[in-house]
């Protein structure tokens, strides 16, 4: 039974339609057209409970749109969502008790209030007794090393204090599903490892968790699924390792030469030179392992050293971007 | 549930607390311009008799106590609403399981409460300036009543305005119009008695005489006791009238609510 279920979700926006200029805008006054845009066009997906998955796709892709239905504060157009058993846009209060959302780019404090107080806000809000409600703000005061700034108003914090402070907001509930929608945006990289560290022990404990995102490291560091949109239809969804696996099927070999080979090459490869000692050879592992490649260049040319280069997962979802994800052919094994 | 609205009208009173130097130059103007209507009202008075019978002594108590309830009736106490549609903010107030719009109301209390309190200190500075009426205790505690219904169809009134934000996203000129308007036609710059009988009945029956005109008429004694229970009855009309228009006008926007760059 999974605890988030959609099924061909689709929400459309109307625009009003201006011409340009001063006219544009008068004349829009007085006779509208409307522009249908799809922001979300197909989605059905299941996730279970304890997932943790990555929701990415590039921008204006639907993720946002998604993720504000599920919450229920947009209204589908047509389709069906169903949220830990309850139908997110029709019991809207009821369903806020059971999640968390972490925007990376908006906070749910309180601008003008002390951290502190934000917290104890929220503890009325969702009326969290107040002995858990202590537990859990001294576990994450801990964990979040949030004491320095507790006394501090919102507007003061910097970034990473501020995210650290919207995740403990987020959690105090413990709801059973937290929406992270670019929760490291602009994060130095040492915040970014810990909101990373903090995101795991919460999945680890229990808790559902969606994490939009255009940081693939995030993903790769944390998520075991991964659902890719784009144009509001779902391209991908299966594990990371599958998507490498599938999509990932070149590697680079990185030869360092002992002199320099003006006319370098090697059947069947592609290569292209940084330096004079150095050359990329990009590969189809299903065509060729990376012995044999090595075999064939040693068998012409004296090196140093050798390197490979796996597909990175941001090469790959880059490049589903540009040129679309198409079921790439059978493995040839 | 209930403690998480006191709650933010609380927290609405310690933000309003932050603004100190607002308080000063809000109690400063207000100075001023009771000073400024008492000198118009005595140079209008010097050449004419009392016109409508009203005595100078009652314009000016008309006009001072008009100011002070300026103090409450001229704060848009949902401009939070305005902003977060602006901004986009408002989408974390969905994601929360709270009654949204009995947030934006208890929000606004709490900032009011601060600034009713300030009447206390401002009344006593134009006691200084000019000579206020006093009326009897049961004339008062009508005009405390009637004071009471005037800020909820005031509220009700910005709701309204602020709601448009949900369709434009911008709402300035038309809440200066409004502002005007419920100046001119609220009495609070004039009494409505002075305007052409023709076109009394009209605006006597707006809601914008219902947030000043109504208790201010009660005070000064032009409303007499006998009069109370329907003049009160017109203002409590407004406010189902109003507050149903709010309920139905929220409820549309809420369906559609616009996320900008969300």
């Amino acid at each position: 039974m999974p605890i988030i279920e959609t099924r061909a979700l689709r929400k459309t926006f109307r625009s009003v339609r201006r011409g340009e200029g001063l006219a544009g805008a008068i004349g829009a006054l007085f006779s509208r057209t409307y522009d249908e845009r799809v922001a979300v066009d197909d989605v059905t997906m299941a996730i279970g409970e304890g997932e943790l998955v990555g929701y990415i796709g590039p921008n204006g892709a639907g993720k946002s749109t998604t993720i504000k239905m599920l919450t229920g504060i947009l209204v589908p157009t047509s389709g069906t969502i169903e949220v830990a058993g309850i139908v997110p846009h029709e019991q809207r209060r009821r369903n806020a008790k059971n999640i968390g959302v972490v925007f990376g780019q908006r906070t749910q404090l309180y601008w003008d209030l002390p951290l502190r107080e934000s917290f104890e806000l929220l503890r009325s809000i969702y009326g969290i007794p107040r002995d858990r409600f202590r537990r859990n703000l001294d576990h994450f005061t801990e964990i979040l090393a949030l004491d320095e700034f507790m006394g501090t108003p919102v507007r003061q914090l910097s970034l990473g204090e501020r995210m650290r402070g919207d995740f403990a907001a987020a959690l105090l509930h413990d709801p059973r599903i937290v929406y992270l929608d670019e929760p490291t945006i602009g994060l130095d990289v040492v915040a970014k490892e810990a909101i990373r560290t903090f995101i795991a022990e919460m999945n680890r404990r229990g808790t559902t968790v969606i994490l939009t995102t255009h940081d693939l490291a995030d993903v790769e560091r944390l998520c075991s699924r991964i659902v890719l949109i784009d144009n509001g239809t779902i391209i991908y969804d299966g594990s990371v390792e599958r998507l490498r696996d599938e999509y990932g099927t070149h590697r680079t070999l990185i030869v360092h030469l002992t002199e320099p080979q003006p006319d370098f090459a090697v059947e069947g490869v592609e290569a292209e030179s940084d330096d004079p000692l150095t050359v990329r050879l990009r590969f189809d592992r299903r065509s060729l392992t990376a012995e044999a490649l090595i075999r064939r260049v040693t068998e012409r040319y004296a090196i140093t050293d050798v390197a490979i280069n796996e597909p990175e997962i941001e090469d790959i979802v880059r490049r589903i971007y540009l040129e679309g994800y198409h079921q790439p052919p059978a493995r040839s094994t | 549930m209930l403690e998480a609205y006191v709650q933010f009208a609380l927290k609405a009173i310690a933000r309003e607390a932050t603004y100190r130097f607002e308080v000063f130059t809000s109690i400063a103007s207000l100075a001023v311009r009771v000073y400024l209507l008492r000198v118009v009202w005595v140079a209008l008075y010097a050449h004419n008799a009392a016109p409508q019978g009203v005595a100078l002594h009652t314009i000016i108590t008309y006009s001072t106590i008009a100011l002070l309830m300026g103090l409450v009736l001229d704060i848009d106490q949902t401009r939070l609403l305005h902003d977060k549609l602006h901004d986009g903010s408002i989408v974390v107030d969905f994601m929360k399981p709270i009654s949204v719009p009995l947030y934006f109301f208890s929000d606004g209390t709490g900032e009011v409460l601060f600034h009713a309190a300030l009447i206390v200190p401002s009344l006593a500075l134009a006691a200084f300036i000019v000579h206020i009426d006093i009326p009897s205790a049961a004339v008062l505690a009508a005009f405390a009543l009637s004071f009471f219904l005037g800020y909820f169809v005031g509220f009700f009134l910005n709701f309204i305005l602020n709601c448009i934000a949900f369709w434009t996203l911008e709402i300035s000129a038309v809440q200066l119009i409004v502002t005007w308007v419920t100046d001119l036609l609220g009495g609070q710059i004039v009494p409505l008695v002075f305007f052409p009988a023709a076109l009394q009945g009209a605006i006597f029956a707006l809601p914008f005489a219902a947030m000043y005109s109504t208790p201010l008429l009660i005070y000064v004694g032009r409303i007499p006791p006998e009069g109370y229970a329907s003049a009160m009855g017109l203002q409590a009309l407004w406010i189902v009238i109003l507050g149903a228009a709010a309920a139905l006008i929220w409820r549309a926007g809420a369906r559609r609510v616009i996320v900008q760059g969300g």
